[in-house]
């Protein structure tokens, strides 16, 4: 059975991965997996991108987003006529044929995947390439992308990965077969100075504590007085700054629902 | 060649990188089906090879291993180039202006304004030839400028630039626009008198990735975007690097004003820096060197020249200004202790430089300055020790120069010089040149104009002193041009002059050639039709890669769309005209050429012809004795007596001795570089009082989802949130990075059209409100494609060059100034300008592709 399996620290947001999809499918008929793709507007292979952080904390987070050729897909359940179906390999496909008028299918998918064609009247969406698939090579998206982030094959050869990764909304329960490995969830930044000497100040001890989970990480300032402490989830955290000679700082309710740049944070002497 | 597979596929090869001058890159896979391109993918270099029988080069370092890959880095706009083959902006048949009348009334004003008609090829290329007849008669050859350089597709035989330059050579030259060194502006024509390094002023770059893989800690990319600018030459090859040094634990600050797409992804740290700023962050830098006593001073005194003049300037001796961390952040806006932290941290690290070129580093007023500083801070921690120097991501190989290459060593260097008709980067031999910076000041002065240096990238620093003029004796002023490179108004300096100057009614008749209808075809009288790649015959070289060099033999993919031809045909239809087909072409057909190309590749004793048309490709390993190569400026760190550097004193120069020979009195490059916030030149910097007026200081980096104007009609790329913003009339902007403290105090929010303005014009952008570029400082990329509001003044498309300084680098380098300069920033209510100009906003538009050709040429729509 063919997963994906994507890593995001490896992606640079080039969307080469997007665009050879687009390369592959716009204006091409391949039935019977599927039929042409509009000239735009349709994303069988999408980069969301998101900025986190505030200036000059800020870092972009690309994720590459397919059909997320579920084992328990509501599209398959949400079709009439058997018009989505699971190819033995794993990679479920919309019949073009049978699923014409099917404009159902797109809010069948909770994530986003399914796109409606309105000129040939059917939904679409990612086919894992499979007419190349049928024929010994990989999805375009795979080919196109230089630092293999996105790697597809059979679920074995890949368990290594598959252990260390995660799925996105796993709370859907729709076992998606395409896995994610580095998603980096929020960071929390800041730096810290003296602004008697105008210094930064290296080797701070800086401790941020989620709040719900008791959960805690140490860190220290490195030598432009910057602190990261990244992959968190979202919450309530607080913050203790300690260091010799200097009074300690505690910034007692950071609200975690996106990353935060918590500032140039001057400490008094003591 | 390829024969059709059992799916009616037949498989061709070529390059689609978009370097011009036969320099190919991002050599390809192209499938064709039914006449029409189906698939382009990466070539995989064992398709026609076994490849374990060819020599790998192999990089290991602490521990790990870096290896060339299996297929070409392809980078995104290689996936994109069938829309730009098959784009409705596409120019199918040759056209002239409405009101252009050779025999009666040019109306030279109504170019920008005036639509156009079809007409037929043998009418088209009759009017050429009788209008350079005419010209030639009337004022001599001279009077035609030929614009042709790079900012195109690659190719060889089919120029695709210049190709008219040979023609003209045949009628006793021309007037030739020397393209002069863009991008590299300040290592151009400040870092080459300082450590010599021609071609173009950048560090020698032998061996230099083995050399940091090895050695080095930290790697500084000073206003360097290696996500960005190789795209287009390059591919994601320099992406590959920057995984490897991080790999290996080397530390990436970014300094830039922006959180550029490297920076995003890669930086462990970014020092946002004020645009045009880093002179005096550079001062700053050796301040806390020379005070801390950080630096190598046995170094200093062995390998460098006049460094007492340097440490005078920089410890306040000399103006009574000391160089201060403190003084610096007021003008460059990095807090003192950052800058003394980085500094510090320098002084301890093994460092190395990145850089692409582009944007306000070393494209801005005065670019001298912060290139020459690089290079003198570079010296200062002993320029030439292992892991330190500076790495260009791209553009490996440039000039045929295997120093220019900082992988491993190839063993050969390809060219298509044998097939190639374009333009070469020399002197002209007949005529005169202008260079390309100085093209409308020549056009619309009453005055001779003279400046320094021939400009040509590649020629040596002592032709910067030699002066020269316009027109030159027995040489005529320009009274037509012919173009086939017609970016100028969106990529080159003060766009808007160009535009008065192709209105000048000097101008009796302009001539483009191109396959697409955008930028300076607008202002032509006649146009031709130009082809794509894909619809040619061809030979290319593939050398941007990282892997391997390859040669290419691209097979004609499809039939020309309409009736555009190739360059170097469309001339040849000229020539013909004027009788001489004959000696234009040499008698030669393509086929012909193709072969004289292979002939002189450089592999022709490696692989017969046959075998390479019919394999398609040739690669080329590494030199089995490519680790043995000193790296950068190894050898002049060892021995700098028996390894001197091409300087009057054969040593890096703090006080610059050609220029101080030469240009004793020029304040705006002295021989001992200088934090210059203004001057005779430019008025550009916060610390003016202009900046009350405009005060915000414009980003505009080689863009990302285009190559400079090239590709900003395909859809898929229009698609991306960073490459346009739709506005509320549907139209997709050209995107405005703004602050949100900015947007705030301006009411703006992302989606909100903005003005870009100065006393040069205005151009229209779609807010992005981001955390990615600093307070006081907006960020919009160049060459989107002229949607001319009021032509000379304003533009709807967002092409910022029209408003860029005019001037150039510094009174005495003729270097484009297109990055870092002032602009005021507002809303605008798009109903209102709607009504005030109605026929602009109602052009026909498809945001697909932006605006229609209907809008241009009568009957176009049908």
């Amino acid at each position: 059975m063919k997963v994906f399996v994507i890593d995001v620290a490896k992606c640079t947001g080039c969307y080469s991965c997007q665009l050879a999809c687009k390369n592959e499918h716009v204006g091409k008929d391949w039935t019977p997996y599927a039929k042409p793709q509009p000239k735009t507007g349709h994303f069988w292979m999408k980069i969301n991108e998101t900025e986190h952080g505030s200036i000059p904390k800020v870092k972009v987070e690309y994720r590459p987003m397919l059909c997320m050729h579920c084992d328990d897909a509501n599209c398959i359940k949400a079709a009439k006529d058997g018009a989505v179906y699971r190819r033995d390999d794993g990679l479920v496909i919309i019949d073009p044929e049978k699923a014409k008028g099917q404009k159902q299918l797109v809010e069948a998918c909770p994530y986003g995947a399914i796109y409606w064609n309105e000129e040939l009247n059917i939904p679409q969406k990612c086919t894992g390439c499979a007419h190349l698939v049928d024929e010994g090579e990989v999805p375009r998206c795979v080919d196109a992308c230089v630092h293999e982030a996105i790697k597809f094959g059979e679920e074995e050869e890949l368990a290594d990965l598959i252990a260390e990764a995660e799925v996105v909304q796993p709370e859907l329960g729709l076992r998606p077969r395409v896995y994610y490995l580095n998603l980096p969830g929020f960071f929390v930044a800041g730096d810290v100075y003296d602004p008697i000497s105008d210094e930064i100040i290296e080797g701070a001890e800086i401790t941020l504590k989620n709040k719900q989970t008791g959960e805690s990480w140490t860190t220290k300032s490195d030598d432009f007085g910057d602190f990261w402490f990244k992959r968190l989830k979202s919450g309530q955290y607080s913050l203790d700054i300690k260091v010799k000679g200097y009074k300690p700082v505690q910034l007692s309710d950071i609200a975690v629902d996106k990353s935060v740049n918590v500032g140039s944070l001057s400490l008094e002497r003591e | 060649m390829s024969e059709k597979n059992s799916k009616g596929i037949k498989t061709y090869y070529k390059s689609t990188g978009f370097c011009s001058f036969g320099i190919g890159s991002e050599a390809a896979q192209i499938d064709v089906k039914d006449g029409k391109i189906l698939r382009i993918r990466p070539l995989r270099y064992d398709s026609k090879y076994d490849t374990s029988k060819i020599r790998k080069w192999k990089i290991t370092a602490r521990g790990k291993t870096f290896e060339p890959y299996n297929k070409t880095p392809l980078g995104p706009f290689s996936y994109v180039y069938e829309n730009r083959v098959y784009s409705p902006n596409r120019i199918l048949y040759p056209l002239k202006r409405v009101d252009w009348d050779p025999e009666g009334e040019r109306n030279p004003q109504n170019r920008g304004k005036s639509k156009f008609v079809r007409i037929s090829w043998d009418e088209a290329a009759e009017l050429i030839a009788k209008e350079i007849k005419r010209v030639c008669e009337k004022y001599g050859p001279t009077a035609v400028l030929v614009q042709g350089d790079g900012h195109g597709e690659t190719k060889a035989v089919h120029g695709p630039h210049g190709c008219q330059l040979a023609l003209m050579d045949l009628l006793g030259g021309c007037t030739v626009q020397a393209r002069q060194p863009d991008s590299w502006e300040g290592w151009y024509w400040g870092a080459k008198h300082v450590w010599g390094q021609d071609p173009v002023g950048q560090g020698r770059q032998a061996n230099l990735v083995k050399d940091i893989s090895e050695n080095t800690t930290m790697m500084l990319f000073w206003g360097c975007d290696p996500e960005t600018t190789p795209l287009g030459w390059g591919g994601m090859s320099a992406s590959r690097l920057c995984f490897w040094f991080r790999e290996l634990g080397i530390k990436i600050v970014s300094i830039c004003p922006d959180l550029n797409y490297a920076a995003a992804v890669h930086a462990d740290k970014w020092i946002p820096v004020l645009p045009n700023t880093d002179a005096a962050l550079q001062l700053a830098i050796a301040y806390t060197w020379i005070t801390e006593d950080l630096y190598d001073k046995e170094y200093v005194a062995t390998h460098t020249y006049g460094f007492e003049e340097f440490k005078k300037y920089v410890l306040g001796e000399e103006d009574g200004i000391a160089k201060t961390p403190k003084w610096a952040e007021k003008i460059c806006g990095v807090p003192a202790r950052i800058i003394k932290a980085l500094a510090r941290k320098w002084a301890k690290e093994t460092v190395a430089i990145g850089h692409c070129n582009g944007g306000s580093y070393i494209r801005s007023c005065y670019a001298t300055e912060p290139g020459r500083l690089e290079v003198l801070l570079l010296a200062m921690q002993g320029l030439g020790k292992p892991g330190t120097g500076q790495l260009k991501f791209f553009e490996w190989q440039l000039f045929g120069l295997h120093e220019q290459n900082p992988l491993p060593r190839s063993e050969v260097l390809p060219s298509v010089e044998g097939a190639y008709r374009g333009a070469i980067l020399q002197p002209p031999e007949k005529g005169q040149f202008i260079p390309k910076t100085l093209i409308p000041k020549a056009i619309l002065s009453d005055e001779p104009i003279s400046w320094y240096g021939v400009t040509l990238a590649g020629l040596p620093k002592e032709d910067q002193f030699n002066e020269y003029r316009y027109p030159e004796v027995g040489c005529s002023e320009i009274h037509m041009i012919w173009s086939d490179t017609p970016c100028w108004s969106v990529c080159w300096n003060g766009g808007n002059k160009w535009i008065e100057a192709l209105r000048s009614p000097k101008i009796e008749c302009v001539v483009m050639q191109h396959p697409w209808l955008e930028n300076d075809c607008l202002f032509a009288d006649i146009i031709l039709p130009i082809n794509t790649k894909f619809e040619e015959e061809d030979i290319s070289v593939d050398i941007f890669n990282g892997n391997y060099n390859l040669v290419l033999y691209e097979g004609q993919c499809i039939e020309p769309l309409g009736e555009s031809k190739s360059d170097y045909e469309a001339v040849a239809e000229v020539a013909k005209k004027l009788g001489l087909y004959e000696q234009y072409t040499q008698s030669k057909t393509v086929k012909e050429w193709i072969k004289n190309g292979f002939e002189k590749s450089g592999i022709s004793d490696r692989i017969s012809y046959e075998e390479w048309l019919e394999k398609g490709y040739y690669i080329v390993p590494p030199a089995e004795d490519w680790e043995n190569d000193e790296p950068g400026f190894s050898p002049f760190y060892k021995d700098p007596e028996n390894n001197p550097l091409d300087t009057p004193t054969g040593k890096i120069e703090f006080y610059a001795t050609g220029l101080a020979k030469h240009f004793p009195d020029d304040e705006e490059r002295p021989p001992v570089p200088h934090w210059i916030p203004y001057g005779e030149s430019h008025q550009e910097s916060l610390q003016h009082p202009r900046s009350e007026k405009y005060p915000f200081l414009i980003v505009s980096n080689h863009p990302r989802w285009r190559v400079h104007a090239q590709l900003d009609d395909v859809p898929w790329l229009r698609e991306i949130p960073t490459c346009k913003v739709k506005g509320p009339d549907g139209y997709l902007y050209e995107p405005v990075w703004i602050n949100s403290v900015d947007a705030k105090n301006l009411g703006v929010k992302t989606g909100d059209v903005v003005k870009i303005f100065n006393d040069r014009g205005w151009v229209l952008g779609g807010a992005y409100v981001t955390e990615r570029i600093m307070p006081g400082v907006v960020y919009q990329d160049h060459g989107a494609r002229l949607d001319l509001i009021e032509p000379g003044e304003s533009d709807r498309s967002g092409s910022n060059n029209l408003i860029c300084p005019t001037n150039t680098t510094s009174k005495n380098c003729a270097g484009e100034v297109t990055s870092g300069y002032l602009v005021g920033v507002e809303k605008v209510d798009v109903e209102e300008l709607k009504k005030e100009y109605p026929e602009v906003f109602n052009r026909p538009y498809d945001a697909r592709y932006g605006v229609d050709q209907a809008a241009w040429i009568i009957g176009g729509d049908e």
